[in-house]
């Protein structure tokens, strides 16, 4: 499905991203861990489209596509999701407005026709039970004044509505109860499916006791270290990242 | 003498010449005098600095003399069909009896035409209009040129729920319209006033109003003005307000488009727990211009006022806006809140954002913040990252960035019509 090779980025002069290779296949859960500042977010925001960081080199085929040639909303058209590690307070545009307008554009792009109100809150409401939320959420601005939970909840809202091929959960787990945790893991658990791959950006094994992963990958100074299945994390969980490859040594604290 | 004054004289001759009264012709005299004295406004004034009027000075512009000069066939783009009842149409500054419908007012609510006024009555009229002819040259130009006038009284006690709809329409190119409103609400009465600023043509126009406010105590108005006469259209406009004891002000103007429009705005707090609210969007084309000076003026203690403007600026657009706020020195326990926020779409536009707070009394609390910026790309990348096509993204947020002004209009049907207004091609139904 994913095919990175030899991707390398930079934030202006400063190379962050120095040689990723990765291959994510249909039905597959790539955990990405690594210390803070190694480059985790930055490969994600490159993958949705992102134009902070400038792809210096490398290429990433998606489903057959040059996927670095398409812009931001054809990558989210074409099944990709990206759920921020921060995501942004948009003032004045509603959150229900917002999840019509993503999945009718979806839909449209892929020859579907575009739901009308009363199937689509049918279908959101339906979606919000399963994420435990409260209705008015519906009805307030894209996650102004939420807390950072309710706003963690709110991405996986929007994931489990628009129904990715391909979703990158960028530390999605940070900031969450235990309950929350639960809470989004079975909609994120929910979305598994053959034709689906999910890549988890986390650094703490409780995600991962919710949400198994096929493989683990420790990127660090802008390339993947180590790649092993489930058992390195609970390695990284007792050792921290001292061992691996570059000099940083921010260990991780468990939650 | 440029083509624009030129015109004016000869419009002041020949309605000095028309009016019958020796104290009205007297009192044009004086106002085209005073406007005389007070020079054309030129970028040398500094009330005029940002804001020029070489647009203006070139244009003819005929004036209408007729106050009741009906036309026939309002044409079917001007948005009557959706205003209801109660409703005031002047065209070209001329009121017009049929298009209007005042007969289902209730019976506190009193509206009376300069024309129809008794020399006496005119006297009042003239006085209670001069502190906002006072404000700019524009309004001395006023007392000279004015069509009509219309006197609204809301008596003691009488709150009205439907809005009243206040409809100027520039439909005639090549003309200026001069009018005057003059509002009086009494004690503990209420009223939403609804005001469009239309136009018709793609000719130059010019529609130069002044409203005077009287607030008797504890009455509550809403005023919610509308911009949107054509391309070529030059709006100056003047709003003077005198607010007593705990009444309740709410303004809010929206200068949508146009070639040029100059807003003068003072509100006086001038006894104890009144309040205002003075709220506006400006957005502004390629190659046009929006000003608003505004004035706040705490004449008293325990008064409160919230002041707060927002712009969108495209192309070479530019704007102005000159926020003062005055607080005398035995206006205590003041509580002012001004801000200012742009948008700048081009590297071309240009904003010139002044707060002004002259602040005399200690025990106050005041505050004021401006700024300026793009759009944020952050929530820019956000809306794209679901899906949203880069210019539907960059219309929502420019949105929402002006809607934030129009959701804090009290009236439901109001709001909700400005909303639309400024929601523009993205349909309201997508609201879900
Ligand atoms: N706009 C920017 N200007 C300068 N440096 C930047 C910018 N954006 C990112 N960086 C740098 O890029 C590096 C990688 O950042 P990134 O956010 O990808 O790390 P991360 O692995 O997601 O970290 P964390 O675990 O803390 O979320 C960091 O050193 C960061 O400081
Ligand atoms: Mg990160």
């Amino acid at each position: 499905m994913l095919s990175i090779k030899n991707l390398q980025a930079s934030v202006g002069d400063k190379p962050i991203l120095k040689g990723i290779n990765l291959d994510v296949k249909a039905g597959e859960v790539h955990a990405l861990m690594g210390p803070n500042g190694s480059g985790k977010s930055t490969l994600s925001n490159v993958l949705a489209g992102r134009e902070n960081a400038t792809v210096t080199g490398g290429s990433v085929t998606y489903q057959g596509k040059d996927l670095l040639a398409l812009a931001v909303e054809e990558r989210a058209r074409e099944g990709i999701f990206l759920a921020f590690q921060y995501p942004v307070e948009i003032p004045g545009v509603g959150n229900v407005y917002l999840l019509k307008a993503a999945l009718n554009a979806q839909r449209k792009h892929r020859g579907l026709p575009e739901l009308d109100a009363m199937d689509f809150l049918a279908l959101v409401k339906d979606k919000m039970k399963l994420m435990e939320m409260n209705e008015s959420m519906l009805y307030r601005a894209v996650n102004e004044g939420f807390s950072g939970g309710e706003k963690k909840r709110n991405e996986i809202l929007q994931m489990v509505v628009l129904e990715p091929n391909l979703a990158i959960l960028d530390e999605t787990d940070s900031g969450l109860d235990i309950d929350a945790l639960k809470v989004v893991s079975h909609g994120v658990n929910s979305l598994r499916s053959p034709d689906r791959a999910m890549i988890l950006v986390t650094h703490y094994q409780r995600l991962l006791d919710y949400i198994k992963p096929d493989f683990v990958h420790v990127l660090s100074d802008g390339r993947i270290q180590r790649s092993g299945g489930p058992e390195l994390a609970l390695e990284l969980e007792r050792e921290g990242y001292a061992w691996v490859g570059d000099a940083t040594n921010e260990g991780v604290v468990a939650p | 003498m440029n083509p624009f004054l030129a015109q004016c004289r000869a419009s002041f001759e020949a309605q000095a010449t028309l009016e019958a009264g020796v104290a009205e012709r007297g009192q044009r005299q004086a106002e085209w005098t005073r406007f005389e004295a007070l020079g054309w406004p030129t970028t040398r004034l500094e009330d005029w600095k940002y804001t020029t009027l070489s647009g203006l000075e070139k244009l003819s512009l005929q004036n209408s003399v007729e106050p009741r000069e009906e036309v026939k066939g309002v044409p079917p783009s001007l948005p009557l069909e959706g205003i209801p009842a109660n409703r005031l149409v002047f065209v070209d500054g001329a009121f017009q009896p049929n298009q209007s419908m005042i007969d289902r007012l209730p019976e506190g609510v009193r509206l009376r035409f300069w024309s129809d006024l008794d020399a006496q009555e005119r006297e009042r009229f003239t006085h209670k209009m001069a502190p906002a002819r006072a404000l700019t040259a524009f309004g001395a130009l006023n007392g000279a040129l004015f069509t009509e006038g219309v006197w609204i009284t809301v008596d003691a006690g009488c709150a009205l729920e439907a809005p009243l709809h206040l409809v100027k329409v520039s439909r005639t190119g090549q003309r200026m319209s001069h009018g005057a409103v003059l509002l009086e609400l009494g004690e503990n009465s209420g009223l939403t006033l609804r005001e469009h600023c239309v136009g018709n043509t793609d000719q130059p126009t010019h529609s130069n109003w002044v409203t005077a406010i009287e607030l008797a105590p504890r009455a509550r108005l809403t005023l919610v003005k509308v911009q949107q006469e054509g391309l070529l259209s030059y709006h100056t406009a003047a709003l003077h307000a005198l607010q007593r004891a705990g009444s309740h002000l709410q303004v809010f103007s929206f200068a949508l488009s146009g070639a040029l429009g100059r807003n003068d705005i003072t509100l006086r707090l001038i006894e104890p727990h009144a309040e205002c609210v003075l709220k506006g969007v400006y957005r502004v084309a390629d190659r046009a211009l929006q000003d608003f000076h505004t004035s706040i003026e705490h004449d008293s203690p325990h008064c409160t006022s919230d002041e707060c403007f927002k712009g969108v600026l495209e192309g070479s657009g530019k704007a102005v806006f000159n926020g003062r706020v005055r607080v005398a020195l035995d206006a205590q326990k003041t509580s002012s809140r001004q801000s200012n926020h742009n948008l700048l779409l081009s590297d071309k536009a240009e904003v010139n954002t002044k707060p002004q707070l002259e602040i005399f009394a200690d025990d106050v609390k005041c505050s004021h913040g401006t700024t300026v910026g793009q759009l944020d790309e952050e929530q820019w990348f956000y809306l794209r990252a679901r899906g949203i096509a880069a210019d539907l993204a960059r219309t929502l947020l420019i949105q929402a960035f002006t809607l934030e002004i129009a959701e804090a209009i009290p009236h439901v049907g109001v709001r909700e019509e400005v909303r639309h207004l400024l929601s523009g091609t993205v349909e309201e139904n997508d609201h879900v």
